[in-house]
């Protein structure tokens, strides 16, 4: 647990970055500071592991406060992960992640285990890459062993400035659901700088918005973008909020596990169309004999073949046109978007159907956010 | 079609054609008959030489670039040697009967035969063929080592043959022979010269530069100090250190050992207050603090570095060239070659884990603290020379100007040599220290590494190609300033330019300046071997 109490920052050139910050951060978990620039989220970033020291008020790291420590002694417990990476492009990948692992004194065998541990971890085969120099690395695998580097010895903390805003926004969504993974398995408790307010939703556990070195607000992301506390948080976190937070919601709360317009191959146009008009739709889903979702068929398709389902339906493949449970919302509504859908079937690994989701449902979401927030306002 | 090779066969068809190759001189100093290539008592085995210089122009059309390479490398190393060898010979048939070819007024004593022009075009055409056909063979991949053959072949058979005696017949080996002795004592002059001045410029360069990477507003200052010391011509700056010399010689030694303890108080005192209340004190304040620091601290240093420097330099120079510690010296130098053996060993063949990794280490420590100690032994041996302190009765008629410092002689040629080097090698430390990305050392403090920790890890690793341009800089130059250091009569391969002139010898000329030369394209390699050995391949390609 990290605990900033009234922290100050001044400068000596008069300018005060940071404002009596108090915030806490919960172990393992991911907290974000975000903010315009010069809002001091880098800041106060580095002072916990004394990069910076503290003008007023103080940090408690683990409990105590953290100019307790000798600075080096603290730092070599934090992890520290940098946007340009930093590697030293004299030392070997190896070299480079046993840094802090050598000035503890570990045994050398033990660093060398540790070392081939933490490339399998961010996924570089430590038989290629344990002896290379960095610049025969590319951008997103010097990445990698920077991350690998700051989780070197085990640190329960690590600080992470923009450590992936220097890479392309391709390999960038890669190393960002790689380390979601990661941190799943690891557990540890990290502040995590970003400017970029699709990063710190994706992948913060909690959310600092930070003004002019004041805390605006701190929630989970869904809180932020369901009830943003003001004006300034609700243009930082952007107009396209209700989407943004579609990316929050899965599938599985929102779907209705009852409502299947379902035919089966076999069925009759007949019953094919009794289905549609049943559940007012416009078209219904077909699955074979075991449930799996085969496609789909419209009056359209009816009235061009009327004396069988299997001419009358539109064959697709179940990855295409279904979502799983565990897809986010946003995704559903691409899907509907994509297809002219007002409905998407939910289906398991199988490509059974198990539910469907409505635009409609979608839409309340979005509907029962702008109520809550009228009623605050009033 | 490689056009280096052709430019090769060009420089050395066309200098055989039109250059005189020989000139034979009736003595040692009168002018001489030149001949040609062609003019050589029409013995047609000479026109090989011709053959063999324009074959590269016709090779340079082959296709096929590997066997292309190959009779390149041939033809060039052939050329290299044949050069050299054959007109040896001619040479010799000239000096059987020097009358035949001089006019009949010339005063033929220890008639001489002077390479000329044509010698020269066709040794640069041949390496010039040699290289292009190295480059051939490097385009084709062949293996490392049989490049470096290649390269190497022809100048090591040089080398023999010259040890052989084959190229005695030329005048600057005469000259050689005749001067043997003292060429090899002012060759080591001249080398501890530019080792003694490379040395203390080093620490003081690499210091002044550290000091400027690390205080923004001192770093013009130093800069421009530095820069300004390189623009005084080395006469002058002799001439300059000649009065101030010539009184600290003058100078008893117990009186100046007393100035130097008072100075050494007060330079702690100074730099001392200074590392106490510079950060509290107003601008003004502080820089006058500064200069009065850098003065009090500096001078006596400077004064103190450079008496101890003489003094270490004559008792080398003793040691090492009057040939009477001669055991000692070979100690040294075995002790010296199985240090580096023990610590290149332990570095490129045994791996990090290996047992043998420790006791290689112990050896090597073992084995350089044996050198130093047998330096310490040669020089408390040395100093029982009367060429040392020239026999000096008692302590307190001990003068400066025994230990070695006057004001014309190697004093002064040392302290201006050491300030000549300093430029290269602040420039060099500045700029590799501000080269080093600031992110490089957030992350290692982010890391928790310790100041020094990150200076020797991280900062001076990434900076040593940098600072090892501006130490190879600094070397090469020093050689060829050193040879000026003869007209304040402090020895080295200047004299024998200087004597030369006088003389108009060209050969004594070239006895000075060819170990001259070779001295420092050898001391350039060799740093940069040393640098290329101690860089960390992760930096390596990006420097070049």
């Amino acid at each position: 647990m990290i605990e900033f109490q009234n922290v100050v920052k001044r400068f000596p050139d008069g300018f005060t970055a940071v404002k009596g910050l108090n915030l806490t951060v919960h172990d393992g978990e991911i907290t974000v500071f975000i903010g315009p620039s010069g809002c001091g989220k880098t800041t106060s970033m580095r002072m916990v592991n004394r990069l910076l020291s503290i003008t007023e008020g103080k940090i408690l790291v683990e409990g105590r406060d953290n100019r307790d420590f000798p600075a080096e002694e603290l730092r070599r417990k934090i992890g520290y992960a940098i946007q340009q990476i930093g590697l030293f492009p004299h030392f070997t990948v190896l070299d480079n992640i046993a840094v802090v692992p050598r000035m503890l004194g570990w045994e050398e065998s033990r660093i060398r285990k540790r070392v081939d541990e933490l490339l399998d971890l961010v996924g570089l085969d430590p038989d290629i890459n344990r002896d290379k120099y960095p610049r025969q690395l590319s951008g997103g695998q010097q990445q990698r062993v920077g991350v690998a580097r700051a989780l070197g010895a085990d640190p329960p903390i690590m600080l992470m400035d923009e450590p992936f805003g220097a890479i392309d926004p391709i390999t960038r969504e890669v190393l960002q659901e790689e380390f979601l993974a990661i941190q799943q398995e690891i557990g540890k408790t990290i502040i995590f700088v970003t400017h970029d307010i699709d990063e710190a939703i994706k992948m913060g556990d909690r959310i600092a918005i930070l003004r002019d070195g004041a805390l605006e607000q701190y929630d989970t992301p869904d809180n932020i973008l369901a009830h943003p506390k003001d004006r300034f948080v609700r243009d930082f976190v952007g107009s396209d909020r209700s989407l943004k937070r579609l990316g929050l919601v899965r599938v599985s709360e929102l779907m209705d596990p009852e409502s299947k317009p379902l035919v089966r191959m076999r069925d009759s146009t007949d019953k094919a169309r009794q289905v549609i008009e049943e559940h007012k739709v416009r078209s219904a889903f077909v699955v074979d004999d075991e449930g799996v979702l085969k496609g789909w068929v419209d009056l359209d398709g009816i009235r061009h073949a009327p004396n069988s389902l299997i001419d009358a339906m539109m064959e697709a493949d179940f990855h295409e046109i279904g979502v799983r449970k565990g897809n986010t919302a946003r995704e559903a509504l691409s899907a509907m978007v994509a297809r002219g859908f007002r409905i998407t079937p939910v289906v398991d690994k199988n490509g059974r159907l198990v539910g469907s989701i409505t635009l409609k449902a979608l839409q309340d979401l979005a509907e029962q956010e702008w109520s809550e927030e009228e009623a605050t306002a009033s | 079609m490689n056009r280096i090779a052709m430019l090769g066969g060009l420089i050395a068809g066309l200098g055989f054609f039109f250059l005189p190759t020989l000139a034979l001189k009736p003595n040692r100093l009168a002018p001489g008959t030149s001949f040609n290539l062609f003019e050589f008592q029409g013995d047609d085995r000479y026109l090989v030489l011709f053959v063999l210089a324009l074959l590269p122009i016709l090779l340079s059309f082959r296709h096929d670039v590997e066997s292309r390479g190959w009779l390149l490398v041939g033809t060039g190393s052939l050329l290299f040697v044949l050069t050299l060898v054959l007109p040896a010979g001619a040479g010799r048939l000239l000096l059987e009967t020097p009358e035949a070819f001089l006019d009949g007024g010339a005063f033929i004593r220890n008639p001489r035969i002077l390479p000329a022009g044509a010698i020269a075009t066709g040794l640069l055409g041949a390496y010039v063929t040699l290289f292009a056909g190295v480059r051939d063979l490097a385009k084709v991949e062949v293996q490392t080592w049989l490049q470096a053959l290649a390269t190497w072949l022809a100048p090591i058979v040089t080398l023999l043959l010259l040890l052989n005696g084959t190229f005695d017949v030329y005048s600057i080996m005469v000259e050689f022979y005749a001067n043997g002795a003292a060429l090899e004592q002012k060759f080591v002059e001249h080398l501890m010269f530019v080792f003694i001045s490379l040395g203390v410029g080093f620490v003081v360069g690499v210091g002044l530069g550290l000091w400027a990477s690390r205080d923004e507003r001192l770093a013009p200052i130093i800069l421009y100090a530095v820069g300004i010391i390189q623009t005084i011509p080395s006469l002058a700056l002799f001439g300059v250190l000649l009065v101030p010399l010539a009184r600290l010689g003058d100078q008893s030694f117990l009186a100046t050992a007393g100035f130097f303890g008072i100075a050494l108080v007060v330079a702690v005192a100074l730099a001392g207050s200074y590392a106490l209340l510079a950060d509290r004190e107003p601008g003004r304040v502080r820089i006058v603090h500064l200069i009065a620091t850098a003065i009090g601290a500096a001078v006596p240093l400077a004064l103190f570095v450079g008496v101890l420097v003489s003094f270490v330099f004559r008792l080398a120079n003793v040691g090492f060239t009057s040939g009477a510690y001669g055991d000692t010296t070979g100690t040294i130098l075995v002790l010296l070659l199985a240090a580096l053996a023990t610590w290149g060993v332990g570095r490129w063949f045994v791996p990090d884990e290996s047992r043998w990794r420790r006791g290689l280490k112990v050896a090597n420590w073992s084995l350089s603290a044996a050198t130093a100690v047998a330096v310490v032994v040669l020089f408390v041996q040395a100093s029982g020379s009367n060429r040392v302190l020239g026999g000096v009765e008692s302590l307190s008629a001990l003068t400066i100007r025994d230990l070695g410092v006057s004001g014309i002689g190697v004093a002064p040629a040392l302290i201006a040599l050491t300030l000549y080097s300093l430029l290269p090698l602040v420039r060099n430390t500045y700029a590799g220290l501000n080269n080093v990305d600031l992110a490089i050392i957030d992350s290692g403090r982010g890391m928790g590494m310790t100041p020094s920790q990150r200076f020797f890890q991280i900062e001076l690793p990434l900076a040593f190609p940098v600072i090892m341009a501006g130490v190879r800089n600094a070397g090469v130059a020093l050689v060829g300033i050193g040879t000026v250091a003869t007209v304040i009569g402090a020895g080295g391969l200047g004299d024998f330019v200087i004597q030369g002139i006088v003389n108009t010898s060209i050969d004594q000329i070239l006895l000075g300046a060819i170990p001259a030369i070779a001295l420092a394209l050898v001391l350039d390699a060799v740093l940069r071997g040393v640098e290329g050995l101690l860089t960390s391949p992760g930096i390596r390609q990006v420097q070049q």
